[in-house]
């Protein structure tokens, strides 16, 4: 607070994912949650003998679900930023929690995209790029597949001009 | 049989028909034995057949590879062929190889044998040659690292001082409360063939039975015996009831104490035995820009890890440890296979810190104050172990509700775990800390162990900033610097996020700085 001269404060990065990310999302935990909340109800419904409160606990977790489903996307596509400097690539993350990751260009080792298939369905593509160090691959999640492609162009034209051993 | 192919390539020792034989037989004698006790039993007839395939199959399997096996080094590359049909060969550029390991089993040393293993600076990518006569073991060795000293850019340390002779820094016994036994002058590096950084010193023994390291093997000892204990015809249950009877006879508490006074014996000579004989004749060098440790009763290890991928280093003080003023310390490097590498057994505290600034060639990041996280991180040192005493309280609530136990216990038992916990909580906020340091960036952390991270700030490949619901909610983060060296990353925990920001981006300047900005008006 005052033992350091102005306060120094991590801005957001730059951009944001692609809008297409909340539909996404939505989708994937729709799939996620939805296998669990049946199995819990089939198992409720089908197990005789079971105590009452037990279907309170269902009903809790079926609200839990859609609560998640709704706001998880929505919150996570405010969290999820990132921005590739000529220097650095820069991402902030989560949505309970906050992730934000710093990794120099000079000491990045691979730079792979990935696209699942229901990624491909909304058009998306993530970047992971990785450093030597285990705790230090940065991902970028649901980009538009075009500035996907733009972005691993320009790192791995980036990353070839820095002739180091990265480590 | 299978030609040597020309153009320098070398078979391993010879000597490795005598070795590989007796690992298979060793290996094989088991199921051979067994084999044969049946087959006796059926018929003997088969008797000469079977008895030469028993013996030379061994023999065969261990010579092949020898037969096989080739290497050599020529002017930029080790090689090592292997396989009879697969033929398969590595290579290594001279250039790449980061360390040369020496390992020799009691088996290997009584041949006068030696493991050698050549790590390149990838994960996973030694070259094994298994085994060579000790003597080229240490020729390869010295021409492996000396030639990559050389390519190493001499201008890294001008025009060094005529050199003491060898090994002329010679370690103090080491009395343990005074001076550090160790090469001074870590500031002014002299460029010698070998300076001698520490050495064994028997008066360290003391240390042994307060690391606990040990204990594990102890442990297992004592789950082999009681199995052993299961098979013994007197320890069916009338031979255990009559014999409880018996000891209820005497006094409970005397039976107790033996016991325990027992244990600690074992413990003891065991500790003392399992220390000498993974530290005898312990020798950290500095040769040739590598660090070079030689230690081992029965099998020695030669472990040697170039000075530049050496990042940092780690100073561990488990709590029996730091009780008695020993602690252990580690190097974190790049390019080694686990890039956690023990220099120092257990030794005084003094010795350790010395040795460390004498590898960090820095005097400071050891000793140094931290800077304290403050009151809210205090609160969640304590709020983490009490989480963790509350789960096992419920787990035991569980099991004295299965089990209809009084509760009075469980009470006793809560109570119990909520002051450990609590003391293990102001434990850990105490050694929590940070501190940044002439390039050197410097983490505390350790519950009950006092653990002190140094990571040269070259090192640093990357930053996380990472913070929970809970920590947003009071403004702390885990600060986590990414490293290729040692366990791959520096935590920095529960520190305030403009803290964070702010020693991350005094540890490695410019790199934040497009990122940061200054909240002046608002501080």
């Amino acid at each position: 607070m005052s033992d350091v001269g102005g306060t120094p404060v991590l801005r957001a990065p730059a951009h944001q994912v692609s809008p297409r990310a909340v539909p996404f999302w939505t989708v994937s935990a729709l799939i996620g949650d939805a296998v669990l909340v049946v199995a819990a109800l089939v198992a409720w419904l089908l197990i005789p003998g079971v105590p009452s409160w037990v279907g309170l606990i269902v009903a809790l977790a079926a609200a839990l679900a859609v609560a998640h489903v709704v706001l998880m996307p929505r919150i996570r596509f405010r969290v999820h930023r990132w921005e590739v400097t000529d220097t650095a690539v820069h991402t902030r993350e989560g949505w309970i929690g906050r992730q934000s990751r710093i990794a120099p260009l000079s000491r990045v080792q691979t730079v792979d995209s990935r696209q699942g298939a229901l990624m491909r369905l909304f058009g998306l593509s993530s970047i992971t790029v990785t450093t030597a160090s285990a705790a230090g691959p940065i991902t970028v999640d649901c980009l538009d597949q075009d500035t996907a492609r733009d972005v691993v162009a320009r790192l791995t034209a980036i990353t070839a001009a820095t002739a180091d051993d990265a480590t | 049989m299978i030609p040597v192919p020309g153009d320098g390539w070398v078979r391993l020792s010879p000597r490795k028909l005598l070795l590989d034989p007796v690992k298979a037989v060793g290996q094989a004698i088991v199921p051979v034995v067994v084999a044969l006790v049946g087959i006796s039993q059926s018929d003997m007839r088969y008797w000469p057949f079977i008895l030469p395939v028993a013996v030379l199959g061994p023999l065969v399997l261990g010579a092949l590879p020898w037969l096989t096996t080739h290497y050599r080094l020529t002017d930029t590359q080790v090689q090592v062929r292997r396989g009879l049909l697969n033929k398969n060969t590595s290579t290594a550029p001279l250039d790449r190889v980061r360390s040369v390991d020496l390992e020799a089993s009691l088996l290997h040393r009584v041949l006068g044998l030696q493991k050698v293993q050549i790590g390149t600076g990838v994960d996973d990518d030694r070259i094994t040659l298994d085994a060579l006569a000790a003597a080229d073991a240490h020729a390869l060795r010295t021409t492996l690292l000396r030639r990559r000293s050389l390519q190493a850019s001499p201008g890294a340390a001008p025009a060094p001082p005529p050199a003491p002779a060898d090994e002329a820094v010679e370690a103090g016994t080491g009395e343990p409360g005074g001076p550090a036994p160790v090469a001074p002058a870590p500031v002014a590096p002299l460029v010698p063939a070998s300076v001698l950084l520490a050495q064994i010193d028997w008066s360290w023994l003391r240390f042994a039975p307060f690391s606990l390291g040990r204990l594990v093997l102890l442990a297992g000892a004592v789950g082999l015996l009681s199995q052993l204990g299961d098979d013994l015809p007197i320890w069916n249950e009338q031979a255990a009831t009559s014999a409880w009877e018996w000891v209820t006879q005497f006094a409970v508490v005397a039976i107790v104490a033996v016991l325990v006074v027992g244990a600690l014996a074992v413990w003891v000579v065991l500790a003392v035995a399992g220390y000498v004989a993974q530290w005898w004749r312990f020798r950290l060098v500095r040769e040739h820009g590598s660090l070079h440790l030689t230690a081992g009763l029965f099998t020695t290890r030669s472990i040697t890890v170039e000075e530049p991928k050496v990042r940092g280093v780690e100073m561990t003080e488990p709590l029996l440890l730091r009780l008695v003023g020993g602690a252990e310390l580690s190097t974190l490097a790049t390019g080694v296979e686990n890039g956690v590498t023990q220099v120092l057994p257990p030794c005084p505290r003094a010795v350790a810190v010395g040795v460390g600034e004498s590898v960090l060639e820095h005097p400071g990041p050891l000793t140094e104050d931290l800077v304290p996280h403050g009151a809210k991180a205090r609160r969640r040192a304590w709020f983490r172990q009490l989480r963790h005493a509350l789960d096992l309280v419920l787990v035991a609530a569980v099991a004295w509700w299965f089990l209809d136990l009084s509760w009075w216990w469980l009470l006793t038992l809560a109570g119990a775990l909520v002051v450990l916990a609590a003391a293990a909580g102001e434990a850990s906020y105490r050694h929590l800390g940070h501190a940044l340091d002439h390039q050197h960036l410097v983490a505390g952390s350790g519950t009950l162990a006092r653990v002190r991270t140094v990571l040269e700030t070259d090192g640093i490949i990357g930053w996380v900033v990472s913070q929970s619901w809970w920590q947003r909610r009071i403004g702390l983060a885990d600060l986590i610097a990414t490293t290729a060296a040692g366990n791959e990353r520096v935590l920095v925990r529960d520190v305030r996020l403009e803290v964070a920001v702010a020693l991350a981006d005094r540890a490695t300047p410019g790199l934040l700085a497009p990122f940061v900005v200054h909240t002046d008006a608002l501080a």
